[in-house]
Parts: C-alpha cells; structure tokens; sequence
C-alpha cells in the first residue's frame, strides 16, 4: 500500500510542479508569431537581434471552425475561401468594402458601348506592373518566365485563362452561373453546348486591354466582372509550362509551396484545418483604392465561435465575431463592451410561403401572417444583436435597393389590426375558423432558427389566433424538401450577396427559376411556387435601367409586389454582425462578409 | 495464439466490409447530395461533378469500385502523382513495380485534399490528445478504484466514488469552457485553445517538439478527455476487486501468510483487471480516433469534426474513411484486448 500512497502522493507534487510551471511562462497572453515550419539558418538574419520595437506587424483573426475549403478562384464558394482570394487576387474591378461602389482594380479605367445586337461592349484598361509572386519559405519573391530574364507580369491573357477555366464545365465551378446571367456565350459554354471558348465574350486585345461582351447593358455588368469568379490564376503551375520545366499541379495548385499570386497579400502558410496565413507582398504597387498593405502577416485560426471568442479574451486573437450568448455580457462588460461595434452586412433573413399550398395559397393569409410578425420585439428580445426589421428583401445599401430614409413605409410592417382583418376577411369566405387552420413552418435544423421560429409562432398565435406547427430538417434534406413538391406552407431562408446589386436579391431568388423559385419545363416545381409575368417583366426591365433614381423606385414597386401585393415571402431582418476588435487595432468594416486587411493597421501596445 | 491471430485478422476483413456496406447504404439512402446548395448549381455541373466522381453510376458498382481501391492493393508499374484520384495511403516501390494501397478517394468538400490528406494531417492529433487523456484516465482511475475498494466505507471510498461521480456527471462540453475560462483565459496558465504539434510527425504520429510548447496545450484537453474516462475505469475496478477480495484462493494466501501486498498486487489486482482491460479497447478506439466536443471546445484540428461535418455535406469518401477508420482501430483494439486475457488468466487459450 505504501507504493500506491508514494504514487499518489507523487502525481499532487507532479502537479503542483505544472502549476508552478504554468504560472511562470509568459507565453499564453503573447500572440503566437508566424509558425513557419520552414527554417533555413541565416547566421546574423534571424528576428532576435532586431530591436523589438518594430517588429513584423502582426495581426490574428479567425476563420470559424473547419479547414478553407479552397483558395481557387474558380470554385471558390464560401466567406473563407472569397477572402483569401480578395486579398492574393485583385479583379479587374473593385468592390469598395464599404460603400459598395464600383472602383478601379487591376483595370485603371474602362469604356463602354452599346454594339449592333445589343449586348454591351466593356473594354478594361489594365495596369502592367503587376507581377507574380510566390512565397518561397522566407520571404515573398516574383515569378519569372520560363528562360528566367524576366518576371511574370499579370496581363489580360491571364484573365481570360481565368474566366475560361471558371467556366469551363470539367471545373464543375458553383458560382459559373452568375457569368451565364450577363456575359454573352457563357452559359452555352458552361452548359457543355459549345467547347469553343471563342464563342463566350472575352477578348483579349493586347497584355494591356481585354475586352467583355455583356448581353445587355446593366449597372452591374462591371461589378461582376470584378467577383472572384473572373481571377486570373497561374496557369503554367496549373497545366505546366516551359517544356515540362514546371510539374502541371491541377487541382493543387493552390497547395502551400506551389501557391501563386499577385494581390496585396500572398499565402505563406496553410496548415490544414488549424491556421492559414497571409503575408504582404511587397511587389503589390498599390493604388487609391488598394493600398500597400501597413500588416506585415495575417494569421487566421480555424475555431468555433464561441473558442475564438475565449481566445479574444485571453489576447491570442486581435478581432473576432461575439457569439450570440455573450452578447449581453460583452455589452455589459466595462472594456469589452467599448471593443464591440455592430456593423450591418448585407444579408436578409425572411419567411417564404409556398403560394401553391393550402391556406397560404390565398394572398390575405400570407399577408396576415407577414404582418403579424413583430419583427422590433424578435430582434429586441430574441436576437439582440442589432439587426434591423426587414420591410423588404434587398437589402438597404445595395446598388438599386430603396432605402429606409427615402421608403420609410415601403413594404411590410408589423401591424396587428391590419393583420387580423385580412385573416378574417379570408376565415368569413371560406367559412373556417383560426384554430382549424392547419399550418407548418419548417427550418433548418439550428437552434437559432428554433428560437426564432418559437417566437414567431407565439406571435401567430397571439394576434391571429392560429396554431402554426414547427417541423425542422437537416440541412441537405431540408433543401432537397424545399425545392421540390413538397415545400411546406412556410419554409426559412436567408440571402447573402454575390454582387452588391439589387438585381442579385430580388431577380436570382424570385424570377422564374430563381434560387429559391425554382422551375421544371416552365413551371413552377419548388420554393415560392411564383408565377405572375408582370414581376418578372418588371425584374428585367429594372436590371438593364439606366437611371440610378428611376431603378431605385422601379425596386421599390417590385419589393411592394413581392412582400405585400402577392406576399411571397415574409421578410424579417436584416442582418448584422457583432465584433470585437483590440483597441490598437486600425479596421474597416466590410458589409460584405470580407475584409479589406490591406487597410487595416495595427498601432504600437 | 498465432493461429488465432491469424483468424481474428481474418474475421476483421469480413467485419470491415460489413461496416463499409452498411455505411454506404445508409449514406446514399439520406436524402440530399454532396452537391445540394442553397443556390442550386446548374444541371449540367451536377452531371459533370456525379460523373467526375462516378456518383453517376449504378450503386453497386460505386461499392464495388471503393472496396476495390481501399482493400485490394494495387501493383502497377507507374509512379504515384499528385492527383486527386491517385493518392493511396500505402506506396511502396520494389525495383520497377509500385505496390499502393488504400485510396480512400478525394473530398468533395475540400477540392485540393484526399481523405488520405486528412488521415495524415488530423488523425496524428487525435492519436495524441486520445493518448494522453487514455493515460490519464488510467493513472487517475486505476489507484482511485483500488483504494476505494481496499478502505470499502471509509472516507477514502466516499472520496473517490464521488470523484468518479463527480467526472461522469460532469460532460466535457461543461468541463472544457470551464477550463478554457479559468486556466485559460482568467488564470492564463495555457493557452485556452489550441495545438502544440504540427505536422510533420515522428514515425507519423508523434509530436516533433515534445517539451513544455506541446504539453501547455495538451494539458487542459487531456484532463478534460480524461476524466469522464478515469472514473469509468474507477467504478469498474472497485467493482470487480471488492468481488476478488471475497474469493476463495485470497483467503488461501491470506491463510499461507503471504504479506498483503503480494495478496493485493499479485492474486486480486491481476485477477481483477479483465473487466477493466475489457473497456479499455473500445475507449482507445474512440478516443484516439477523435473526440468531436472536445476538438471543437479547444480548438483542436483532429479527426473528430470530420465524424459529423462529413454527414452535413454529405461528403461521402470522407464518411467512409472515417467510418473505416474508427471500425478498424475497434477491431484491432479488441484483438489486442483478447491477446492481453491470456497473459492476465493463463486459464484462457485460444488454439
């Protein structure tokens, strides 16, 4: 027995001495530097003789849990992936991050003109002293050309190399479709009707200067030329080059070691489902609207939420999403709560009604049950996180969408009375009652979702008197459920933007085969279950208007049809999203969902 | 015993396809697809992407040409490449001729990596942090059980079955934010979350830089991990060692006049470990394997969010692998169990 005392007895003082250990070091409230694991010994080169006042600056953000599913442009589809590519790739055009406006990229300039079928002719000005670069395990160098004289310079060919392998059908590429809308030829090309890519619209005129034939003329021609979806990328790393001197990569090209580049930023460092960092690229010239970038390296974790928001806390992390259930806490809390801003990011969370299904088929009932939705008590007591009521689906701050200083009362609103009476007057014609309506929303399992869901059930059943059942699904199952036959009465969803366009919420969600209206053989098969002509006139015509004041109010009769002459859906909020950020850190706040950590700084602490 | 060995290998081959069938059915039987999206992707891209990656073909075939690729080990004259359809864990070269094996086939969810890649990168973290929380469960639990059942209805008794309580009732996804908050963020002990060790590994698994840089991260974890564990292997062991106690032949050493602590370490402890040692296979295999809640509370890149993310996007080689995977370190942890009786009980034989 006394050997099992000394075991004991043992592990208190093994622990104790951890403890000691614990207290002594310092190292957990430093941010971790760069983790290179690359390390070539340079007598007289290494970080500690420098003075450690002006080290790298160095900046730690989190990605959410899960490794980036890709950095290529060509099939890129999620927030993580979009912002790698936004700081390693620059478009031909620029989305300012955050007003939304259309600004200069790799093009200085770009003209326009209407040709003889119709379609609209942009031809880019590009700037030529871009080059390629690549992180070669210590510092960021230039790539050059297969006999070595020269650098590999960014020019038009790599741009129509990049448009064409994103809308080339062996990429299988999610987000091809949004050339399909505008460019002419590209969803023949993308659909496998035609192989000859000379049919799609791209032209390339010289290095300098390549031209896009647009099917119509649209405000938001040039604000797609510039989504990630038309990046050039290497292509001598992808389908090799200089006479098999460089190994073709394919699909791994984007790998660590074979990554190349040429934006603001370039990818040093991707360790699979743990971190990924970004560092400056000094061979970036910088221009007004892209800067030379002041951040040395950008480190982006890989955590859950509610981990990287600990982490903020213990100092590790420089600036992180506030996960819903500390949000009081952060707003309560002396320093946290002078860290937090709420920024409005351009997503919409809404209700649709299936308009072919039982009881919601009849305009009035949806009406009533959008406005019997009290969407200020939701945000207030549900989702404190400072969204705002929704009165309509395009989000405010986007190209073409009305706004609430010029719409105050454009839409839906929350309005009790109104609301009872339009049931009311559909419950005298059909001779029910409230309580026999038989009536399922469904959603996405979360619990989220469910809270809301919950509290808009409860509000159904304060003001109109029915009992709306909840029935939640996975989410692969839910959206095979609603985009076929048997969508449920009401069905959760929500919209981010691809493009910062009215035209990419109202028209790609509601139009005749729209995201969530979907068709088979000219009819309506899924979703919304929508049909009325005039809408869908209307959508096109408001996308090739011209006049900006004049399209802003053909939108806003479109939202009045969409939300509450034909109540196709019940929109709720518009979204925003709470972060924290150290005090010394210099941030912009892209509306979005990427950053634009060129503009970023961080100060001296 | 080789024979038997050789038998149990045999049985695990009939085991694992039975696994993998279930698996794929079931898997392929869920409604939605790997490439169901909110903004539904054109036909034709589906029709590329089922071709690209055989979805397009009859289930069967499927089946069959995935058990074909992990099971049946490939000769070949051609070198490995880089490509995604070609990345077998196994790749040996005899003179001219390649010997490859087990391809478990790319991800459908993360387009540059092969379930091969994420076998690499996060089973190794997973093996470590299972490791040492399997460690920990039995230097805690072990001496925990024995003197509870040595002091039976003592103040030593109520202590470690209240602590064995204690660790069973209180879940990891409560224990983990309580630890990340208390040493990690308001103490700063360790960092709150976290790995210490990166890829590449010793022998493929073990961290390169074992020092205080590992441990300050795996600490918190492991004990977390541990602990519901530890008081599993407490409660089984005063179980079974207050029954041995009781038995006949410690009565007959007792009566010989053997010193006590040959009694307890020789006669009863041995004779009391086959339930204990009985659990501890099937708790390596999960724990080493990957622990989802426990990855996801500190930030841990291994294995254990693959088990249920893969599901979510219905990525289906990485639902197989991971499957597999867990099947196979189950069924060899049970083997091991089994050979372990015969060295614990010489009355057990095999052959």
């Amino acid at each position: 027995m006394r050997k099992l005392f000394a075991l004991l007895s043992l592990l208190v003082v093994a622990s104790m001495a951890l403890t000691a250990c614990g207290g002594a070091t310092p190292a957990a409230g430093e941010p971790v530097v760069v983790k290179e694991t690359v390390i070539v010994e340079v007598p007289g080169a290494t970080a500690t003789e420098a003075p450690a006042a002006e080290g790298p600056k160095v900046l730690n953000l989190n990605f959410g849990p899960g490794d980036v599913p890709t950095l290529d442009p060509a099939i890129a589809e999620d927030t993580s992936s979009i912002q790698v590519i936004e700081e390693a790739f620059i478009g031909l055009t620029h989305i300012d991050e955050e007003t939304s406006a259309t600004v200069p990229g790799m093009a200085t300039d770009w003209s326009s003109e209407v040709n003889a079928d119709g379609n609209e002719v942009v031809t880019f000005h590009m700037r030529t002293d871009v080059p390629w670069v690549r992180w070669n395990g210590q510092e960021v160098e230039t790539v050059k050309t297969c006999d070595g004289s020269a650098d590999r310079m960014v020019t038009a060919g790599d741009f129509a190399y990049g448009i064409e392998r994103n809308l080339n059908p062996t990429n299988a590429s999610p987000y091809a479709y949004v050339w399909g809308f505008v460019l002419k030829g590209a969803a023949d090309y993308n659909n496998g009707v035609t192989d000859d890519f000379s049919t799609v619209g791209v032209e390339v005129v010289d290095d300098a200067t390549i031209k896009l034939t647009f099917l119509a003329p649209a405000s938001f021609n040039t604000q797609i030329a510039g989504m990630w979806i038309g990046r050039p990328q290497p292509q001598w790393v992808i389908d090799g080059d200089c006479e098999g001197a460089i190994e073709a990569r394919g699909e791994r090209w984007t790998e660590p070691g074979f990554f190349q580049s040429y934006g603001p930023f370039t990818m040093s460092e991707w360790i699979h489902d743990s971190s990924l960092t970004l560092v400056k690229n000094p061979f970036w010239p910088g221009t007004d609207e892209i800067p030379v970038p002041k951040i040395d390296v950008v480190n982006f974790a890989m955590l859950d939420e509610a981990v990287a928001f600990s982490d903020y806390e213990a100092g590790n992390l420089d600036a992180v999403g506030v996960p819903g259930t500390d949000l009081d806490r952060v707003k309560a809390d002396p320093v946290l709560s002078l860290e937090l801003v709420v920024a409005p990011i351009m997503c919409t969370y809404y209700y649709g009604f299936n308009t072919q299904a039982p009881i919601v088929s009849d305009a009035r009932v949806r009406r009533a049950l959008s406005m019997a939705i009290d969407r200020q008590s939701l945000i207030d007591n549900v989702l404190k996180g400072g969204q705002e009521p929704a009165q309509w689906f395009s989000r405010p701050g986007l190209a073409g969408s009305p706004t609430m200083a010029d719409y105050p009362d454009l839409g839906v609103k929350y309005d009790a009375e109104a609301a009872k009476a339009e049931l009311q007057a559909y419950l005298d014609e059909t001779g029910q009652t409230a309580e026999s309506l038989d009536l399922t929303l469904m959603f996405n399992t979360s619990s989220g979702h469910q809270r809301i869901a919950e509290a808009i059930q409860q509000m159904w059943k304060d003001v109109l008197g029915v009992n709306v059942k909840l029935v939640n699904q996975e989410w692969a199952v839910y959206l095979a459920t609603i985009k076929g036959a048997d969508t449920p009465q009401i069905f959760r969803l929500g919209w981010c933007l691809d493009y910062p366009d009215a035209n990419n919420f109202i028209r790609e969600n509601f139009d005749a085969n729209g995201s969530s209206n979907p068709y088979t053989d000219g009819k309506p098969s899924g979703g919304a279950f929508y049909n009325n002509p005039d809408f869908f006139a209307g959508l096109a015509a408001a996308a090739a208007e011209s006049d900006p004041v004049k399209r802003v109010q053909m939108y806003a009769d479109l939202e009045t049809t969409l939300v509450y002459t034909d109540a196709v859906i019940a929109p709720i909020y518009w979204y925003s999203r709470n972060t924290v950020t150290k005090p010394y850190v210099v941030r912009t706040f892209g509306v979005g969902g990427q950053e634009a950590l060129e503009k970023w700084d961080i100060l001296p602490h | 015993m080789g024979r038997f060995i050789v038998r149990r290998l045999l049985y695990m081959i009939v085991v694992i396809l039975v696994v993998s069938f279930i698996t794929f059915g079931l898997m392929h039987a869920i409604p939605g697809g790997p490439f169901s999206r909110e903004k539904a992707l054109p036909a034709e891209t589906i029709r590329i992407l089922n071709e690209r990656y055989h979805l397009d073909e009859l289930l069967w075939k499927q089946y069959v040409s995935y058990v074909y690729a992990v099971l049946i080990p490939h000769v070949t004259t051609t070198p490995p490449t880089t490509s995604l359809q070609d990345d077998f864990m196994v790749n040996a070269q005899i003179g001219s001729v390649w010997f490859r094996w087990m391809n478990f086939g790319p991800s459908f969810k993360s387009r540059s990596r092969t379930v091969n890649d994420i076998f690499r990168d996060n089973l190794p973290i997973s093996a470590q942090l299972g490791t040492m929380a399997l460690i920990i469960a039995i230097v805690i639990g072990l001496p925990l059980g024995i003197l509870a059942a040595l002091k039976q209805n003592t103040v030593w008794d109520y202590l470690g079955m209240g602590l064995a309580i204690f660790g069973v009732s209180v879940p990891v996804i409560v224990l983990g934010p309580i630890f990340v908050w208390v040493f990690g963020v308001a103490l700063k002990w360790f960092p709150p979350v976290g790995w210490g060790a990166q890829p590449p590994y010793i022998l493929g698994f073990l961290p390169s830089n074992i020092g205080w840089d590992f441990f300050k991260y795996a600490i918190m974890p492991s004990i977390a991990l541990g602990l519901g564990s530890s008081a599993v292997i407490a409660r089984l062991t005063r179980a079974t060692l207050l029954q041995t106690v009781r038995e006949d032949y410690i009565r007959t050493a007792r009566a010989k006049g053997l010193p006590e602590r040959a009694i307890i370490v020789r006669h009863a402890l041995k004779n009391s470990m086959i339930p204990v040692v009985t659990i501890l296979g099937p708790l390596f295999a999960a724990l080493v394997t990957g622990t989802f809640v426990t990855e996801l509370m500190f930030g841990i890149p291994g294995m254990g969010k693959y088990f249920v993310t893969s599901i979510t996007n219905r990525d289906y080689p990485v639902i197989m692998g991971t499957i597999l995977l867990y099947a196979v370190f189950l069924v060899v942890a049970n083997l091991l169990v089994d050979i372990t009786y015969a060295f614990l009980d010489p009355r057990i034989r095999y052959d």
